[in-house]
């Protein structure tokens, strides 16, 4: 091997060679990033304070604060849960160990919680003393299939998955899942299973309440011959929002309270629940095994269960509150808020609520089967 | 007492040592130890979806990560040795105008190229996807003029996803090869001249050889981290242009299959190590600075 080195211009080459590793450093970091998740500890020593983990744009932080005022309890609130599965991995190092996570309260989709509630044991029961607002809980969601009692949960919103459009791309109203496959345009459907495969389980009048692999297998073929054809283009999150603003998608499956948000602002975009039903789920509120503070968890959550406050956070977020007599505190608050009143995706009817269907709890074995199904279709399986 | 050598100089027994220790430790704690736990991890099974996943020599993951994903692994390297032509394509001519035409305003050209990617990774493709969308400025303008069909479109194409990728490490071609090309003597250009040779010629004998080295190194910082992306393919892609990024996102956060992730992996690496050396065999690398 020849050592040909030349010693001139080095300071150019210096030069690039940092510009490279700095370029390098900028275009690896989000990835690496992304990949390890923002860390955070949570709350101070002082037990004085908690430190909870939500959704992104799912309260009004003017709570927080009132919660603060009203009882001297200091709150660290992050907004880091995208998305179940990628939450799970990151708390899964550390609660498998009994290690603290860092949190005394964080917000997991039904299925999520049952997983750690039955499954895994990683959740500790909520402190019944300090939530005397629990009794204001909505009969309908009192005694879920995973929780029973709610011992260990309680729901922190809840909303419809069903179908959105924008009339402009579609040219028509969309009632069914056949008509939404059928409608030209690029279409795509929710990376959560639950949503996805549960809104056409319905439609081909296959029960969810009590799921099984081969149940669910025609509506899982059914999916897959919808995306070999191009019927469906994509799965997405709630990255969907933007794209049927904008006309780049013409339909997609979609979670009730994003579209409220979206509608307020381009009426062309619109919501239905398929014929067939859409699918009910609900997001709840936990302690993580290893937190200390679960007093003081237990008091953030009574704040939210108190109508009055379950009504403001009803107006920001515009979901399903699980709170009873939310619609009356709405209307106090006058303007905006009250006409959520009369909208049936912030403040179902009875008869709205009866015409959707909730996803039963699918065992260990089973869910592994669902999702490497589900995989193989979205093409990482 | 001290050692010394016929010269009477001190031997320093230590220092060589010494001065090696914090690159070994930061090799050892940071690439050799989590190379170790990956492999590790990559023989093991799980006795329950959630449990810890124990060692026991389990050789079946890589048989699982082999047949069931072929087909994701030949299109992660297809996709990025098509992009990593695209990028070739592209900033070669770049790299050589700013060596050779640039003048005073190298150091700028060279700027101009690198800015744009300050910007964070997510972000820029992101832009994509409201560049490419179904309702934006180019898919009209190309179907207007009759480039696309009339229901054509570029999001979710693989076309799309090689296109991110291209864009994406565009800059990691155009440094390596500049870096190259700056070094070259303009005078070898002017003595082939002398000696008859055409431009073209002159740029066959001369330019390209001495350029290769450049070409070596911008291919490899390329490929390898195109590769192995999943964001392109997640956001520009659809179910059918999946890469194996993509999988082992899926394995590690859906399926939970911490396992078959980790074979995933060291099979990505196996066959990258492979395509790098059997490259630098057909190319030459002995020249590389």
């Amino acid at each position: 091997m020849t050592a040909r080195r030349s010693h001139t211009g080095i300071g150019r080459r210096e030069f690039l060679t940092r510009s490279g590793l700095l370029l390098g450093g900028t275009a690896l970091a989000p990835t690496l990033l992304a990949a390890c998740g923002g860390g955070g500890d949570g709350g101070g020593g002082d037990g004085r304070s908690v430190s909870i983990s939500n959704w992104t744009s799912y309260i009004d932080p003017a709570l927080n604060r009132a919660f603060t005022r009203r009882t001297g309890i200091k709150v660290t609130y992050t907004e880091d849960i995208n998305d179940n599965n990628e939450y799970f991995a990151k708390i899964r190092p550390n609660l498998s160990r009994n290690q603290s996570i860092g949190r005394d309260g964080i917000v997991l989709t039904d299925w999520m919680a049952s997983r750690l509630i039955n499954e895994l044991r990683w959740v500790q029961p909520l402190v019944e003393a300090e939530i005397p607002n629990k009794k204001n809980l909505r009969a309908a969601l009192r005694s879920p299939g995973f929780d029973r009692e709610r011992t260990y949960s309680l729901p922190w919103q809840s909303g419809v998955t069903g179908i959105a459009y924008n009339i402009d791309v579609t040219g028509t109203e969309i009632r069914t899942i056949d008509e939404f496959l059928a409608v030209e345009g690029t279409k795509t459907v929710l990376t959560e299973m639950r949503d996805t495969i549960g809104l056409i389980m319905a439609s081909m009048g296959i029960d969810t309440d009590e799921p099984t692999f081969e149940k669910a297998a025609p509506a899982f073929d059914k999916l897959e011959r919808a995306v070999r054809d191009g019927r469906i283009s994509g799965f997405n999150g709630n990255e969907y929002v933007n794209d049927l603003g904008a006309g780049n998608l013409a339909a997609a499956f979609a979670w009730s309270g994003d579209v409220a948000q979206i509608t307020r602002d381009n009426p062309k975009v619109r919501f239905a629940v398929p014929e067939s039903g859409g699918m009910l789920w609900s997001d709840n509120f936990l302690i993580p095994k290893t937190s200390n503070r679960a007093g003081l968890a237990s008091r953030w959550i009574n704040f939210f269960y108190d109508p009055a406050n379950a009504a403001r956070l009803t107006a920001e977020v515009q979901f399903i509150s699980p709170v009873e007599g939310v619609p009356e505190q709405l209307r106090k608050l006058g303007g905006d808020a009250a006409k959520l009143v009369d909208n049936p995706l912030v403040v179902p009817t009875e008869e709205f609520l009866a015409q959707n269907h909730i996803f039963g709890p699918l065992s260990g074995k089973e869910e592994e089967r669902f999702d490497e199904r589900f995989s193989q279709i979205l093409g990482t399986g | 007492m001290i050692d010394r050598d016929p010269e009477g100089r001190k031997r320093a027994r230590l220092a060589p040592w010494l001065l090696l220790a914090p690159g070994m430790v930061w090799l050892f704690l940071f690439f050799f130890f989590p190379l170790w736990t990956l492999a590790r991890m990559s023989l093991s099974s799980r006795p329950s979806r959630f449990a810890n996943p124990t060692f026991d020599w389990n050789w079946s993951n890589y048989g699982d990560a082999f047949s069931r994903y072929g087909e994701q692994f030949t299109r992660s390297f297809t996709y990025a040795a098509l992009a990593t032509l695209a990028t070739l394509c592209i900033a070669y001519p770049i790299a050589y105008v700013i060596a050779f035409r640039g003048g005073a305003w190298k150091n700028v050209l060279l700027g101009l190229c690198v800015v744009p990617f300050f910007t964070n990774y997510l972000i820029r493709t992101l832009a994509w996807k409201t560049i490419l969308g179904d309702q934006g400025p180019l898919v009209e303008a190309l179907r207007s003029l009759g480039v696309l069909a009339a229901d054509g479109r570029l999001l979710r194409t693989p076309l799309a996803v090689v296109g991110g990728l291209t864009y994406n490490f565009l800059p990691f071609m155009i440094l390596p090869v500049y870096v190259a090309l700056e070094k070259i003597d303009p005078r070898l250009v002017d003595a082939a001249r002398d000696l008859y040779a055409t431009t073209w010629r002159a740029f066959r004998k001369v330019v390209l050889p001495l350029s290769l080295p450049g070409v070596f190194a911008g291919s490899l910082l390329v490929f390898i981290p195109a590769a192995g992306d999943f964001v392109n393919a997640y956001y520009l892609g659809s179910a059918k242009t999946t890469m194996i990024g993509n999988v082992v996102q899926d394995q590690f956060l859906v399926q939970v299959d911490y396992p078959v992730a980790a074979a995933l992996s060291f099979v990505f690496m196996a066959i990258v190590m492979v395509s790098v050396v059997v490259y630098a065999r057909l190319l030459g690398t002995e020249d590389l600075a």
